[in-house]
């Protein structure tokens, strides 16, 4: 038999804070984080901040745009975040709802 | 008319290409005959060769016919599994292995190098984009033999007073195209450019309908007595002066409607030697004037990659600048071949679109060492010369400043006129001055027009006043109010009647929460979900805002 999950349990013994869809946009998982900085470097919004530990958390996860810079260029993965095609913006929020294939910048 | 068949042809390929039975046939019909006309011009051509290879066969009808007819070894390939089922389907039973079917790409050839006497391709060409043509000339290049040849049927642009019409009606198809989301065909605009430097030459060519279908014959000659294929660079294309100047107007005034594409490939900036690095940007006329003054003459190569006409970070975020349009311009372009130098400088707000890990994964001889250059691309010469470690703040943070918001107000006002209320304005004026003429009227639709104007000016110049929320719904209540005081004012100045102002203000705050909403994208400060979160609510205070504004200004017309 499977347990229910209880995330708020999980994310308070364990050492990383585990994104779910709907509160945390984005997170570095501190595990797997290597702290080279690339996530730093291509952040338009300097989100990914050095701590203590040589390692990377982002310092403010409601500015995120969730435009995947980070993520994809990350070497070993340490990001987790909800991505989707597009950027932040009305008419390509009416293109994925409406039309359904799709954003409207390409 | 020929054009619209041409067009249409191409167009709807990518319907006829689902049903392979009905392929041949419908092809046929839109090009009234004229496919047909090529076959047999083709295979009047084939005397001494003896092993065919074809490109894009479709259901296989060419390949057939030349195995049968001149009993020829023929391989066909294309890269539609369903298209090479029915032809295997239709195999003839009476040419005993000489003909072979196989699924495959121009991308990579499955023959040896220098194996084959003829290469076909009938009606593909225009379905690749430019880097694409170079990699297929310079792929089959490489696959015939010494004197081989390659026989393409293509469609172009007409000749002379036929390209008015031309334009006129590709313009219609290509909006209508969009609206079916599929992608467009290229226009084979420098094709004949590639030619030579690649190392074909051309020895005969039939052309039908002004030109617009052709069939043309070359010859592979070696470039300069080389063993491979020559590349292809386009000529530089002017950045400075006051044409270019106007290129810029051009792209401020259309940015988020069209999209302005320049030839992709290798441009210089200054006088690039073998120690020079490359600086990888996208194909939008804006992009590309705006990095090459910025680079202010200093010595580098400047790749130019094929984001179909869009800047960099809506091309990233759009499947139209990544990994895999990167890798495409290094192998169409042979930019390794120009420098010894390993650094390639991609703009930073690319990486929406590239995965720097995955670039020397996927492919097997990357001989770079890519990194993310500086966010504005003011700042490269800066790079270049310091190579930060880690950037500084200025280097890689993304701003909305006052000059950003300024070319946002007129791009986006732009837009909102001819995207959004040219239809309403349209209307009006015809109700004013045909149904009801009631020239004193008038004046409401030049009212209508400025307060579009004014409350996008005040939106962008305003906009960090509503920095306090990340809610569009609720930056556009603000801006409305905002917008109100401010034109109820300067109406209570300019001793307007009372009611007039009363009853339009419904349409005065419902045009600036649309603006508000609109401008979304331009502010970098929301993400697709937010936005998206909030598109079901905006429907409806939209559509009761509309009513309301619309109703209250008709009164306001009808009364005063």
């Amino acid at each position: 038999m499977i347990e229910k999950i209880n995330i708020k349990q999980l994310e308070k013994n364990s050492c990383c804070s585990i994104p779910s869809l709907n509160n945390i946009r984005i997170s570095i998982i501190t595990s797997i984080c290597i702290g080279c900085g690339v996530c730093a470097e291509v952040c338009p919004f300097g989100l990914p901040q050095k701590k203590a530990n040589n390692k990377y958390r982002i310092s403010d996860p409601a500015l995120c745009t969730e435009c995947s810079a980070c993520k994809r260029n990350c070497p070993v993965g340490a990001i987790s975040m909800f991505e989707q095609k597009g950027c932040g913006c009305l008419w390509d929020a009416r293109q994925r709802i409406t039309k359904k294939n799709g954003s409207c910048c390409s | 008319m020929n054009y619209d068949l041409r067009i249409m042809a191409v167009t709807y390929m990518k319907k006829l290409e689902e049903e392979p039975e009905t392929y041949e046939q419908e092809f046929t019909n839109l090009t009234k005959g004229i496919n047909l006309e090529i076959n047999d011009w083709i295979i009047d051509r084939i005397n001494n060769d003896n092993s065919i290879f074809e490109i894009g066969c479709g259901p296989g009808t060419l390949a057939a016919r030349i195995a049968k007819q001149k009993g020829k070894n023929v391989i066909a390939i294309d890269k539609n599994f369903q298209m090479i089922n029915y032809a295997m389907a239709n195999y003839p039973s009476d040419i005993a292995g000489k003909l072979l079917y196989q699924i495959g790409s121009f991308n990579n050839l499955t023959v040896f190098h220098s194996s084959q006497d003829l290469v076909i391709s009938t009606f593909m060409l225009s379905e690749l984009r430019p880097l694409e043509q170079q990699i297929f000339l310079r792929n089959v290049w490489k696959i015939l033999k010494k004197g081989g040849r390659l026989i393409i049927a293509t469609e172009f642009m007409p000749l002379g007073i036929w390209k008015i019409g031309f334009s006129l009606r590709r313009w219609r198809y290509k909006k209508k195209i969009r609206r079916y989301r599929l992608k467009n065909t290229q226009l084979n605009k420098y094709f004949f450019n590639y030619l030579n430097p690649i190392g074909f030459k051309i020895t005969d060519k039939k052309t039908w309908k002004h030109n617009s279908i052709q069939v043309i014959e070359l010859v592979k000659f070696n470039n300069e007595g080389k063993e491979e294929p020559g590349y292809y660079q386009p000529k530089m294309k002017k950045y400075k002066g006051i044409l270019s100047q106007f290129r810029i107007f051009r792209c401020i005034f259309t940015g988020q409607i069209d999209r302005v594409p320049i030839e992709p490939g290798i441009y210089q900036s200054g006088n690039p030697t073998r120690k020079s690095p490359i600086i990888v940007t996208a194909n939008y006329d804006f992009t590309y004037i705006k990095v090459m003054r910025d680079l202010k003459d200093i010595d580098v190569w400047v790749l130019v990659i094929d984001t179909n006409g869009i800047n960099v970070w809506c091309a990233a975020r759009g499947n139209d600048f990544g990994n895999q349009q990167v890798l495409e311009a290094i192998e169409a372009t042979g930019v390794q071949n120009y420098t010894k130098n390993e650094l390639l400088l991609l703009p930073q707000l690319s990486a929406g679109g590239v995965s720097m890990p995955n670039l020397s994964k996927k492919s097997k001889n990357f001989p770079f060492k890519a990194k993310y250059g500086p966010i504005w691309s003011k700042y490269i010469p800066e790079y270049l010369k310091n190579k930060p470690v880690q950037k500084p703040a200025n280097m890689k943070l993304a701003k909305f400043n006052i000059f950003h918001r300024t070319r946002a107000f007129i791009t986006h006002t732009t837009f909102l006129l001819r995207k959004v209320f040219f239809y309403p304005i349209i209307a009006s004026l015809i109700i004013f001055l045909v149904v009801f003429p009631w020239f004193n009227k008038l004046y409401w639709v030049i009212d209508f027009i400025l307060w579009i104007i004014t409350s996008n000016l005040i939106i962008s110049f305003l906009f960090p006043l509503s920095n306090f929320t990340r809610k569009f719904i609720l930056k556009g209540l603000v801006f409305g109010i905002i917008t109100i005081i401010i034109l109820g004012g300067t109406f209570w100045i300019l001793q307007k009647p009372f009611a007039y102002i009363l009853l339009n203000t419904p349409m005065i705050f419902w045009i600036s929460f649309f603006s508000t909403m609109s401008f979304s994208g331009y502010s970098m400060s929301t993400s697709p979900r937010e936005i998206q979160e909030e598109y079901g609510l905006f429907t409806k205070v939209n559509k009761i805002l509309l009513v309301i504004s619309v109703i209250s200004s008709l009164i306001s017309i009808l009364l005063i």
